[in-house]
């Protein structure tokens, strides 16, 4: 046995055999997903700011449509992280923009198997709602109403300001084992476009 | 040498880092996979570094294997070697890393599905069907309440209205029922806690509800408390008045026990999901492992080999460095093992090698000196050396040998000294001698050996003795010789001067008185005789005088030629003292033809006029009188320039048409008191050999085929001629000094 290794030392099989599984596991299990072919959706339908007493709101509408393996994740009592990102920006003319402000949402959708509903929870201040259905529970958090964005006292009279809004599905919660696969599959990498318009002062 | 140094060291400190960062990775793999939190922390840095570990050690492998097979084709020394010893750690390293890393996986993969049981997930969800069903059941009684609830208050009035409410909530065992109007703007409300602020705003589940005319009734996830609502209608009244929402906590009991159900049966479902996942981690972690662990030991096999084949190569480099002669090869020595004594004996070999081949080198300089030396004696030495094998070929031969038997014999080493004599008088009279001497086994001699040759004979002396033999040579001779023919020559003129010094002296003196005592008879005597005394004593009288003069004539013939005063060099033209000389001689009327042929254009030659006028005289004067008894004498006188042997020199040939050169006096025309003609003195080519050999020139008498003698004189035509005339010829310098 030994001898005949000795001979071929230029075959490294077993380098080979070791690196196709390193790189299989690396790219995923995805044959054994085929099924879940739904690939899902973040998308700003609409969004905009209007000034009250003194404090910029946001008002937007958002759909939201899982992706086949979020709503496998979601039924199997995993909760999913859907964050609100928007950002305020001075525009400058000569160089790079700034962002003065930054405002994370971050609400947490879960189902419970008992009472079958779904639960939305808002992280940032800790309330709840509970809805029968998914669609109800998504069609909540994809309405945001008179969201206090930044007090318009904070920004600069003489400069424009754009704003920047999107909605993601956060996976910074799970496991780093879940994060690392997560990160290589598109079905979690659920994220809408920037929604961008002008502060109105 | 450093930088190679410098470069082992930081490959060395490379690796130990990289196993370093390498063992640290796995050791926080295995604190981690202990600790869930730190493993969430760290798991991405581990698995970089280890990733990153596995990269580098796959780059320097693949630069590793490149090299080898470089090696290999290229039969560099110690390659296949390598290639074995890497061969077999692969050989060894991979075969147990890959059944342990397959039973790992299959080990790790079959433990985690035994977690989920599907006893278990069944018992789950029985459970959680029969907490659905149990609760089912609550919700449907306390919806019944609401809408008994709600029937009874339509009787009520307004005012009555939150008094009935409170009284039928504690009858109902509801902690909270509002009734809400249009707009969500409440009636009447009704709680068991009085800390409580107002009630929430209906739900927008439960106003699709009351719109499409339907009982509404959930249960809240989080406390397991039932919300229950339904249109409140006044009795009476067609449209209703608003809705009626009612809240129910179930048993504390059945709350915990609903709530333990509820999320056992999640988490078991969370980690049915992350089964696969799971999976897939700990795979990636044993495969990166097994990576880490496989190229480490591949590259261990590299590094192992090199080092173990290294010394190997440095001795093969070695060895044929001292095959190629170079005997300063010093091998390093790292080890002290059996490799480092081998190492140690051939730097010792080769230092002993390097020592003897030193001392070789000087003592072969030595003799190379030595021989040199002797070769530059020889090769000045007027002495002819010639030494011979024992079979008579030559050995070798200085250049003198070869000048004075005529024949190139420094060159012919090798060949029998026969087959050079083959068509060279001198030499084939030399071997003959020789040979007498050899075939009858005398090896010492000594003798005198006279040859004869076209310009006269040679006297040598020779001594012969025994060379000794060796392991390249056998025992030959060695032949000293020396021609003595100018030493002889110089000899005998020494003597024949001093003769005829003294014969001048001698004779000279009394002629005189003679002649003086003749005359003064013939004056005192002659008048007073008569008759035949008178003439007996004028014939006797004029007979002695005319004797004495002769002999005055002879006397001073001797005189000139022992005379030698210093020669006097000047620039003239030849051409014109030739045709001075021949003009004298044509106004004589002797009745012979001279034939002058000179080359008008001849370069102005350096010499000693006098002398060189005396040659011609002497050589005209011996022609005709050798053409005394001759008819139609003829003398060509021929005077050119011309190159010989490298040389400028002036030709000058007489010849006559008379009887020649008789072959006895040919070899000694040029002696002194040799002569065939009835009137000569016999000094007249000594002397003019003489005054040749004065200015470095050669003379050579022959006869012509037809008849007739030739005197033939070659002169160097200036002082450089002469120097590079004596520079051929050594032996010329030599017979210039004697002279001197």
């Amino acid at each position: 046995m030994s001898l005949t290794l000795i001979n071929k030392p230029g075959k490294p099989w077993s380098l080979s055999f070791g690196l196709a599984m390193f790189a299989c596991l690396l790219l995923g299990t995805s044959i054994a997903q085929d099924e879940l072919d739904r690939p899902g959706y973040f998308e700003v339908r609409s969004a905009s700011t209007r000034l009250v007493d003194g404090v910029h709101s946001l008002d937007a509408r958002l759909q939201l449509v899982l992706s086949s393996e979020a709503l496998e994740a979601l039924s199997s009592g995993v909760p999913l992280t859907i964050e609100l990102q928007l950002e305020v920006i001075r525009v400058r003319r000569f160089v790079w923009d700034d962002a003065d402000a930054e405002l994370a949402v971050r609400h947490e959708l879960e189902y419970r198997p008992l009472s079958q509903r779904y639960i939305v929870r808002n992280l940032n201040s800790g309330d709840q709602d509970s809805f029968a259905t998914l669609y109800s529970a998504l069609n909540n958090l994809g309405r945001v109403q008179g969201l206090p964005v930044i007090d318009d006292a904070l920004l600069d009279a003489d400069k424009t300001y754009r704003i920047r809004f999107r909605a993601l599905l956060n996976t910074q919660q799970y496991p780093a084992p879940l994060r690392l696969l997560f990160f290589w599959r598109d079905q979690w990498q659920l994220k809408s476009e920037w929604f961008e318009w002008l502060l109105e002062r | 040498m450093v930088a190679r140094a410098l470069k082992r060291v930081s490959y060395t400190l490379l690796a130990a880092t990289g196993v370093g960062l390498v063992l640290v990775a796995l050791f926080l793999l295995s604190r981690t996979a202990q600790n869930s939190e730190d493993f969430d922390r760290l798991y991405n840095v581990i698995l970089a570094i280890n990733i990153a570990g596995v990269v580098v050690l796959f780059v320097f492998l693949v630069g590793n294997l490149w090299r080898l097979l470089r090696e290999y084709r290229t039969h560099v020394p110690g390659a296949k070697l390598k290639a074995r010893i890497v061969g077999m750690f692969v050989g060894l390293a991979v075969l147990p890393l890959l059944v342990v890393f397959y039973f790992s996986i299959q080990f790790i993969n079959r433990g985690i599905d035994t977690w989920f049981n599907v006893e278990v997930q069944a018992g789950l969800e029985n459970a959680l069907k029969l907490s659905r069903a149990a609760l089912e059941m609550q919700m449907r009684q306390h919806l019944y309440s609401t809408q008994q609830i709600s029937q009874r208050l339509s009787d009520v009035s307004e005012r009555q209205l939150i008094f009935e409410l409170s009284m039928m909530r504690r009858e109902s065992g509801a902690s909270e029922i509002t009734i809400y109007g249009g707009n969500n703007r409440i009636l009447a409300t009704s709680s068991d806690s009085s800390s409580a602020g107002l009630p929430r705003p209906l739900a927008e589940e439960v106003l699709l509800q009351m719109q499409q005319n339907r009982p509404y009734v959930s249960l809240d996830p989080e406390d397991f408390e039932i919300h229950t609502a339904v249109l409140f209608t006044y009795r009476g009244r067609a449209e209703p008045a608003g809705v009626l929402q009612a809240h129910f906590p179930v048993t504390e009991r059945l709350g915990r026990m609903a709530n333990s159900v509820d999320s056992s049966y999640r988490e078991y479902q969370q980690l049915v999901y992350l089964r696969d996942p799971l999976k897939s981690t700990f795979t990636l972690t044993l495969t990166v492992v097994l990576m880490l662990s496989l190229l480490s030991a591949i590259y261990g096999a590299f590094v192992l080999s090199r080092r173990l084949v290294a010394p190997i190569q440095d001795l093969v480099a070695g060895t044929r460095a001292v095959a190629e002669g170079d005997f300063d090869t010093r091998l390093p020595n790292p080890t002290r093992d059996e490799i480092g004594f081998l190492i140690s004996s051939f730097n010792d070999m080769t230092q002993r090698l390097a020592t003897a081949r030193r001392e070789a080198s000087l003592s072969q300089a030595l003799v190379e000196a030595e021989r040199t030396n002797l070769e530059v004696i020889l090769a000045r030495l007027s002495t002819g050396v010639l030494a011979l094998e024992s079979d008579l070929r030559i050995r070798t031969a200085n250049q003198a040998s070869g000048a004075i038997l005529g024949v190139d014999l420094e060159n012919r080493a090798g060949d029998y000294l026969t087959d050079v004599a083959t068509g060279q008088p001198l030499l084939e009279q030399f071997v003959d001698v020789a040979q007498v001497h050899l075939n009858a086994g005398e090896t010492e001699w000594r003798e005198q050996i006279v040859l004869r040759g076209e310009v006269g004979r040679r006297v040598l002396t020779c001594a012969c003795t025994t060379l000794p033999g060796d392991e390249s040579h056998s025992a030959g001779y060695v032949i000293v010789f020396d021609d003595i023919t100018a030493l002889l020559q110089a000899q005998r003129d020494a003597a024949w001067g001093e003769v005829a010094r003294r014969l001048a002296h001698e004779i000279k003196n009394p002629l005189t008185p003679i002649q003086l005592s003749a005359e003064r008879m013939r004056r005192k005597y002659l008048g007073s005789m008569s008759g035949d005394d008178a003439q007996i004593l004028d014939r006797a009288t004029h007979t002695i005088v005319q004797q004495v003069e002769a002999m005055k004539e002879m006397v001073n013939a001797f005189s000139d030629y022992a005379r030698a005063p210093d020669i006097e060099l000047g620039r003239f033209d030849m051409d014109k003292l030739v045709h001075e000389v021949v003009d004298l001689y044509r106004a004589q009327e002797s009745g012979i033809e001279i034939v002058l042929t000179s080359d008008p254009t001849m370069p102005m030659i350096e010499a000693d006029i006098g002398r060189m006028r005396q040659i011609l005289h002497n050589l005209i004067r011996n022609a005709t009188e050798a053409l005394d008894n001759t008819d139609n004498g003829r003398i060509d006188v021929h005077v050119s320039a011309a190159e010989f042997d490298g040389v400028d020199v002036v030709q000058i040939k007489v010849e006559d048409n008379g009887p020649g050169f008789t072959e006895g006096s040919l070899s000694q025309v040029f002696d002194p008191y040799v002569t065939t003609k009835p009137k000569g003195t016999g000094l007249g080519l000594a002397i003019v050999k003489k005054l040749v050999e004065e200015h470095v020139g050669s003379i050579r008498a022959y006869n012509h085929t037809e008849g007739g003698a030739v005197i033939s004189i070659r002169l160097p035509i200036n002082e450089a001629a002469r120097e590079a005339t004596i520079t051929k010829s050594p032996r010329r310098a030599d017979k210039r000094r004697e002279k001197a």
